[in-house]
Parts: structure tokens; sequence; C-alpha cells
């Protein structure tokens, strides 16, 4: 690592400025209005300090849906990070068929929500989907699962159909990170290691530790934050078993007109969105951040 | 390398993960050449009456489906939404290309920094780069809805590729800099004894390198634009500009548009994408797993 | 300083303007999508008609598109004409967003054109006594089944609630997993909308006439009809769908018998040219003891932006005029172009109209059931407390709250929210 002594303008201010001018002034926008009654149909925004704030957290709205976004965080970071590192690894080898099944992995990722959501409503439809008629075919149900109309089914269902859209992104990076290891040292590594877990644990995972804390990171904020593919596929529904904390800011500031108690989610979201980061790179430390 | 997998796992694995990532991809191309009535009719074979390419011709050409010519059918329950998705195409095309080019363009030489400098303010703005993400987008729609409208660039395509390129930084920054960070010391140590200020270092050097992981940042800048829907729809006001996250989901929720339609529509939305994405991965897949990156 | 600037640009247009060469005049009209080539046909012939305007279409996609205009509202965007919603209207009218027509209109143009305007349709488009929009569509919630599977059945139409659950439970039995099928989607007006709809069936009153809510008393009928709908769930009866364009493909698949949704869904249901079982189905009135829906208008409102400028302001009506005034060029092709229901009184008289829709509905039933629709109760706060409404309603349909508090919540929101605006 060089030193140097001033700060390097030239190098940092042109992706330093469009990142300012699209967070500085919206988040403190954000940040004043949720300290204050912003409400379309009264006039005048006076001052209510963290009135918004106790309002929300006290709904029931806001605990169900913090409740479905932690869950929903929980299943679905860790599940496409680790789906991503196995199929990752899978590739790595050449097969017969391997470029076209490196291909089509990308599928997934080339899909706005709104149309993911259209493919998968269809595998999980109980009148016309996919997957119902697959399983009664193969007679291993008499009816149809309700897949997104039940409570307890609906969740998981949009958590398949979101980790479905991020695999890509997290495969395309571990291929990018795995191949980045040396291959002498992995030859080492195969005299000196018969055990294929023992050489992932000891030698590959090391080297792809910091790619994985950032898609843990990453997965973890896009699921947290996550709006389009549930709306579309549930509409927060059956009751509120899939409502995100994404929808009440929308809800609060478009439908309620009261954009002081959306902002004041949104601010929630991000300290929780804040403690999961910090909770997760403290849990797998890597050199990202390290001075040397 | 690592000893190889009996070949029937290998293919067991390989075919749930085509089967999984790809299959509901098949299915919207099935859905696409099997009309409705066929389709929801539970008694008939999918494929009894071939296959039906005549939503692809409304979606290009306007033509009414030969049921809609039919005597006592109401010719004009269909939707002309469908028709706005090949431009959409093209919309979207821009702004995300426009979006990762800028990404790319201002996000490597920062990543750069980063990763391979110390100086002052650092933890400082790399801090602030990193959790600018953090407050979620819906919570921001208001104030740059305003900002934009203020400098005149809502309903224009600069408005979104502005909005696109921020939002994405800050991952294009944090992805690249772990690639250049993982570089080895040599080759920049050898590149100083030539006498290199830092931008040759960089670009003569460090970049040439990265190409491949460039190739997969700049894909990832190029997805966030494609598939974002939010500002998108706030910031685009007609079809012209309308990118296609927007058209699809207008689409889908959409009485007019028959599940045959719809699914035309998305297919038709899948396939050019995903020639560029097979195109460009290819790039970088080939890049990384010759060896390009290794020492 | 953004207004100086547009105050100089503006003076530098006036003293640049020849004489007697009049600049174009553009109307920003800002529409949700549904059939945008038909909108912009229209608008070509309004151009055609009035030389001098010129009409530039902003169109959002339905869902979006209230959260759009408010933004740009928020936003000052420019905006002149727009399509008005009944749920919004009195908010947007108590937030000064939009104008009464008769600010922009010649003198006594509107009181003509009240007349021929639809009962519950007026009363959508009225806000403290001054009528703010003219119809563009009109319509119903509707109980549709599907006649072939009642009839194989042996099955009888059903008149009242009971005799609905009667028939779907006879219906499972012989082998129909939920033979009612369901729009639920919290985030979406129609769900209370749709509830409302079905409590009318039964002649419920939810407000009185002082806007006091009448539906926390048990004995209140749309108590009792969310009870038969917690009921219906409960005996696996309903299954639910996000959104109506879902209920089309699944009525079709011939898995179900009965829905309630917006009429011109039936026009869908039974289009030959896609539907497997186009023509099965059908309207029956409401069920309950009066058979009264509910009626809604979606009209043309002009913006307090466009009616503050004189010119804008004429040429704002000129264009209202034009697509929902006399002679109803323009609304009659809509309804028989594309089904769309409407609010003005001669055209259900109408020939053309009539056999349009002979293809897809009993228009009779149509015309009967628009004579008994009522509107529905909008306030300013109405559609803040309808978005409150929505999950208690949605949570009580599937067992997760009970009725009666799910109604005490919602009156005690309703009156907290009354006294908030009548002290504001």
């Amino acid at each position: 690592m060089w030193s140097l002594k001033r700060f390097p303008a030239l190098w940092l201010l042109p992706a330093l400025l469009p990142v300012a001018l699209m967070t500085i002034y919206p988040v403190a926008y954000a940040l004043w209005t949720s300290l204050h009654s912003v409400m379309l149909l009264f006039p005048g925004e006076p001052f209510v300090g963290l009135d918004n704030y106790k309002r929300v957290v006290s709904s029931n709205y806001f605990q169900d849906a913090l409740r479905n976004s932690l869950v929903f965080t929980l299943l679905a970071a860790p599940l496409v990070v680790v789906i991503g590192t196995l199929i990752a690894l899978f590739l790595q080898r050449r097969f017969f068929g391997s470029q076209v099944v490196r291909s089509i992995v990308l599928l997934p990722w080339v899909l706005p929500g709104a149309i993911s959501a259209v493919l998968w409503i269809w595998v999980f439809h109980p009148s016309f989907g996919v997957l119902n008629g697959l399983l009664r075919d193969l007679h291993l149900i008499d009816g149809s699962i309700p897949w997104l109309t039940s409570p307890r089914y609906a969740l998981v269902s949009v958590v398949v159909a979101h980790v479905w859209t991020q695999i890509p992104f997290a495969v395309v990076l571990l291929m990018a990170a795995l191949s980045g290891i040396n291959s002498e040292t992995l030859e080492a590594a195969a005299i000196d290691c018969r055990s294929a877990l023992k050489r992932f644990r000891y030698i590959v995972f090391p080297e792809i530790k910091a790619m994985i804390v950032v898609l843990v990171v990453y997965n973890a904020l896009t699921a947290f934050t996550s709006y389009d593919l549930v709306y579309a596929m549930t509409g927060g529904g059956p009751g509120t078993a899939t409502t995100l904390l994404s929808f009440q800011i929308w809800r609060e500031s478009f439908s309620m007109y009261d954009f002081g108690s959306g902002s004041a989610v949104a601010f929630i979201v991000v300290a929780i969105s804040a403690v999961l980061i910090v909770a997760i790179t403290r849990a797998l430390p890597s050199d990202l951040f390290a001075e040397e | 390398m690592q000893r190889g997998l009996h070949p029937f796992l290998t293919f067991l694995f390989a075919s749930l993960i085509v089967l999984f990532t790809g299959g509901p991809v098949i299915l919207s191309l099935i859905g696409s050449v099997v009309p409705d009535r066929i389709l929801l009719d539970g008694s008939k074979g999918l494929f009894s009456e071939g296959l039906n390419f005549e939503t692809y011709r409304y979606v290009f050409t306007g033509q009414l489906p030969d049921s809609y010519l039919a005597e006592n059918a109401n010719r004009a329950m269909i939707s002309d939404a469908a028709r706005q998705v090949p431009q959409s195409l093209l919309n979207s095309g821009v702004i995300a290309f426009s979006s990762m080019v800028l990404n790319l363009l201002i996000g490597a030489p920062a990543a750069y920094m980063f990763a391979r400098y110390i100086f002052p303010g650092k933890k400082l703005t790399f801090m602030f780069l990193i959790l600018s993400p953090l407050v979620p987008a819906v919570a921001l729609v208001t104030p740059v809805y305003i900002m934009l409208q203020t400098l005149g660039l809502v309903g224009t395509q600069a408005g979104i590729i502005l909005v696109h390129t921020a939002k994405a930084l800050p991952f294009t920054v944090l992805i690249l800099s772990v690639f250049f960070r993982k570089m080895p010391s040599e080759i920049f140590e050898a590149a100083v004894l030539d006498h290199c200020n830092h931008f040759q270092t960089f670009f003569r050097v460090a970049l040439p390198l990265a190409l491949p992981s460039i190739g997969a940042t700049g894909l990832f800048a190029f997805m966030l634009s494609y598939s974002e829907y939010m500002f998108s729809m706030v910031l685009s006001g007609d079809a012209a500009t309308r990118p296609v996250s927007v058209v699809m989901a207008a689409l889908a929720r959409n009485t007019d548009v028959s599940w045959s339609l719809l699914n035309t529509a998305i297919f038709i939305a899948i396939v050019p994408t995903l020639v560029l994405v097979i195109f460009v991965w290819r790039f970088v897949v080939e890049g990384l797993l010759s060896g390009a990156v290794k020492g | 300083m953004r207004t100086l600037f547009a105050a100089g640009m503006l003076a530098t247009g006036i003293l640049a303007a020849q004489p007697g060469a009049a600049e174009d005049l553009t109307l920003e009209f800002v529409v949700w999508n549904y059939s945008l080539e038909t909108i912009q046909d229209n608008v070509k012939k309004f151009e055609e008609a009035n030389p001098g305007i010129k009409v530039k279409v902003t169109d959002y996609t339905w869902p979006d598109y209230q959260d759009s205009l408010v933004l740009r509202f928020r936003g000052n965007t420019p905006t002149d004409v727009i399509y008005g919603g009944q749920d919004w209207l009195p908010a947007w009218g108590a937030a000064g967003f939009i104008a009464p027509l008769d600010s922009v209109s010649p003198a006594g143009a509107v009181d003509e054109l009240k007349k021929d305007i639809a009962g519950f349709a007026l009363t959508d488009v009225t806000y403290k006594d001054k009528v703010y929009g003219l119809p563009y569509y009109a319509d119903t919630i509707s109980f549709i089944y599907n006649k072939k599977i009642l009839a194989d059945a042996g099955i009888a139409v059903p008149t009242t609630w009971e005799e609905v659950t009667a028939a779907a439970e006879k219906l499972k039995a012989g082998g129909m997993e939920h033979p009612i099928v369901y729009e639920y989607n919290q985030e979406l007006p129609n769900f209370y909308d749709a509830f409302v709809a079905q409590a009318y069936g039964r002649g419920a009153e939810l407000f009185d006439k002082d806007l006091n809510p009448l539906f926390a008393d048990p004995n209140n009928e749309a108590f009792k009809q969310l009870q038969w709908l917690a009921d219906a769930y409960a005996k696996g009866l309903v299954q639910s769908e996000t959104h109506e364009s879902k209920i089309i493909p699944a009525m079709n698949t011939g898995a179900h018998a009965f829905t309630i949704v917006y009429t011109y869904v039936l026009a869908a249901l039974n289009n030959a040219a896609d539907q497997p079982r186009a023509g099965e189905f059908a309207l029956a009135p409401m069920p309950g003891s009066t058979h009264a829906t509910l009626g809604f208008a979606k009209s043309y409102v002009v913006t307090a932006q466009a009616a503050a400028d004189p010119a804008r302001a004429d040429a704002a009506w000129k264009f209202v005029d034009f697509m929902a005034g006399q002679p109803y060029t323009v609304a009659k092709r809509w309804a028989v172009e594309k089904g769309l229901g409407f609010a003005q009184l001669p055209l259900f008289q109408d020939k053309d109209v009539i056999d349009a829709w002979g293809k897809w509905a009993d228009v009779k039933s149509l015309g009967d059931q628009a004579a008994i629709a009522k509107a529905g109760t909008y306030t300013e706060y109405s559609s803040v407390w309808s978005a409150y409404f929505r999950p208690l309603l949605a949570k009580a349909m599937v067992g997760e709250a009970s009725v009666e508090q799910t109604m005490k919540d919602g009156a005690d929101r309703w009156n907290q929210l009354k006294e908030q605006f009548a002290n504001r």
C-alpha cells in the first residue's frame, strides 16, 4: 500500500459527487421529513421530534412487517451465498456442457422483479400452477398446495423466488474470486490434503472470504429492503404474512399521505440495516477494511 | 486441479441447476407459443394445435392474432401496451449501457485508489460510499424526484441514467476494490521501478489485469439498471423513454393481456439481454478461467 | 428562483411573439395507460378540431397512478388535465390540487351536463357541492358466476349470501376445491370497494348522514358480510388472487364458479378470442336483500395549476368538454370499442352500444344493476382511512383477527381522522 499526502480528489471526486448528489440531499430531506409532521392533507409542517417514530413502531403493521423482513433476510441472504458458492465451485470444473450451464445460470439475473414475479406465480399458482400440476401428476398430493395464499407457505415461496433472482450475481462474483486463486496453491493443496472439504475450508475459503462478506452484506441489504418481487407476487398477503418493511414506507407515504411516518420507517430500516452489516462484518472478518 | 466428480453426480447437479435457474424461463417460452384457450384447458394437450406465434406477430407488427378476427370475438380486448416492449428494450439497453459505462469509468479509478493507497480521509469516504445505499430507495423517491424536477430531468433518459449510476457506484467501487486488492504487489513494485506514475500504473498495469473483473462488475451495473423499477417508473413519462421494467410491470397487471401475450412479452424482453449477457460473460469467463489474472 | 426564471422566459416569450401568430399551447394530460392508442387517437381528433392547442399525454400504470400524481403535485410538475378517481377526489380537492369545473367553463355549461350524469357517478365527481370532473369511465362491481358449471351441477343462481355458501359447499363436495375466487390484495383500493359492494347488496349503510361509522355494530349488514367472508375462507371455499388479471385465467380453467370483480372483467372473461370458456360467464344481481352494489366513476379533472392560468384553463375546458361532454362521441367510442362502462345516461339507449355489449353481457341486467348502484362514501380522509383499514380487513378475512375487533378498530380510526381533519 502506498501512502499519499493529500486526498486524491481527481480519482475520487467523479465517483463521490454523483453518489453525494443522490444521497446527501435526499437523505437529509428524508430525515427532516421524519422529524416533522408532513401530511398531504394538512397545511404546515410542524416539528414533532420523535413522534412519527414512536407512532410507527407501536403499530401492528410495523411489527408484522419487521418480523417478516427479518425472517426473509435471515433465510434469503445465507441461502443465496451458500447455494451460489456451491454452484460456483461446481462450475469451476470443465465437463461436457459446462459452458451451457454457465450461461443458463445467468438467466434469473436478466429479469426485472415484475417478470420474475409472473414466472414464479405461474410456478406456484393454486389453479394453473406448474408445481402443483407436477406434484399432482406424480401423485404426491391430492389437492393443490396454496403456496402463495397460505400464511405458512407464502413467505417461503417468496424467499425461493427472491433467492432465484440473486443467485447468478453470487455465482459470477464467486467464480471471479475463485479464479483469482493461484493455481500452484491449489495444486499443492491437492497433494497435501486429500479431503475436498478440508481443502475448501483451509485453502479456498480464506481466499474468497472477502468476496463472501461482500455478497452476504449485499444480499442482506437487498433482502431487507426488497420490494418489487414480493409486492408483485403476493401484495403483502395473505393477511400480513408477506408484508415487508419496504411496503410500509410506500404505504405510509403514498396511501396514507403521511410522508413523515414513511420517512421514519425508512430510517428505522437504515438503523437495522446498519446493525445487520456490522454484525455480518464482525462475524466474518476479512481484510476488506484493514490498513496495512 | 480437483479430482473429477462421478459423471452421474455431475449430470445430476448440472440438471438441477439448469432446471432451477432455467425452468421458469422455459415456462414462459412455452406459454408464449401456446394460446390461452389451450393452456388453461386441462383436457387438451399443450401442443395439440402446434406452435402459435401470433402473439409475437402482434407485438412486432400490431396484426391481431387470428382468433381475434373470428365472428364474435371482441377485437379490442387486446392491450396495445404489449406493443411497447420492443421500444422499451431499446430504452433499457441505452440506459443500462450508459449507466454501466459511467460506473466503470468513474468507479474503477476510485476503487483502485481505495484498494492500494492510504490517504487522509480514506476511511471516511469509503464508509460514506458503503453506507450510502443503506437508505431504502422507496424513501428517497420524493426528494430525488423534486431534485430532478428542478434540474429539468424528469421524463428524460438522462435523469434515469444519473440515478442508476449513483445507485450502482457504491457497489461497483466496493467490488472492484476487492479485485484490485487481490493483485500481487510484485507487479506494482515492478511498475514503480519502471518509473510509472500513479495513473500509468493504474492504466497500464492494473486495468489490463482486472479486465475480467471489470467485465463482471460492468455486468452488475448493467443488470442493476436494467431491472430497476421504482425510479424508472416515476422518472419516465411516456412510452418513448420508458424502460422495459416499467412496461413489464404494467403488462403483468393488465386485464387485456392474456397469459400467453404476457409470456410472449416476457420472452421478448429476455432474449436480447440474455444474448448480451452471455456474450460478455463468455469474455469474462474465458478471461478468468484461462488464467488471465494469475501471476 | 425558479419562478423568477420562468417569469423571465414567459416575458421573453410574449415579447418575441409576432402579433397574430399565436404560439401553440400545450396541455399536459396525465392518464393511466388503459388503451393508450385509443387515448392518443382521441387526442389527435381533439387537436384537429382545435388548432392552436396541443395535448401531451403522459401515462403511468394504474397501480402507480395515484402515487405518481402525488409526486407530480408535490414536485410542481406541469400538469393540466388528469384522470381523477372517486376515492382521491375529495382529498385532492381539499389539498388544493384540483379545481372545480365551473372555474374553467362557461357559465351554466356544467349544470347542463350534470343532468345527463348517472346518480352514483355524479356523487363521485362532486366535492363540497361543486363538480370537479366529467365522467370518463363508470362501472359497477358485479357478482359473476359460471353459467355452465352451475347448470351442470343443478344449482340455481344464488340470490342471498347464504345461498352462495350453500352453492359453494355443494360444488366443493363435488370436487371443486375453491368454488370462489377473490381478489385479495390489501394494497389495492379495489379490495375495500369489493367489500363495500357486497355490503350494499345486503342493503348496508356503512356511515350515517353525519359520516359516523355504523359498521362496528354486529347487527350492521356490513359487519355480517365481513363475517360471511371470514366464514367462507374458514370453510376453504375461497381462493385468493393478487390481481384481477389472474382471476381471468383462473376462472377459465373451470376450477372456480364465483367471483366478485369490476364488471369490465366480465368482458375479458368472455373474450372468445382468447379464453377457452368464453361465453360461460354472466353476472347476477349482487346477492343480498336489496341487490344494490357499488358504482364508481373515473373522470377528467382539471388541475388548480391549469385553472390559475386563463389560457390554459380555457384550453383545458375545451379538452374536457370534447372528451366527456356532448355529443358524447368519445364516451360512446370507449363503450363500443372497449366495453368500458359509462355514466352518460343517453348512451344506455344507444343502439350501437347495446349491440356491442351484447357480445359479452346481457345488457338489460347491466342496466338494471347500474340503476340501483350506489356511490361509496368518500371524504378528504377516506382514502387514507381505507389504506389503514384494508390490512385489517385482510387479516379478519383469513381469521387472523376477529371481525368485531377489526370493525371496532376501523370505526375508531375513522372517528380519529374525522376529528383530526376537522381541527386542522
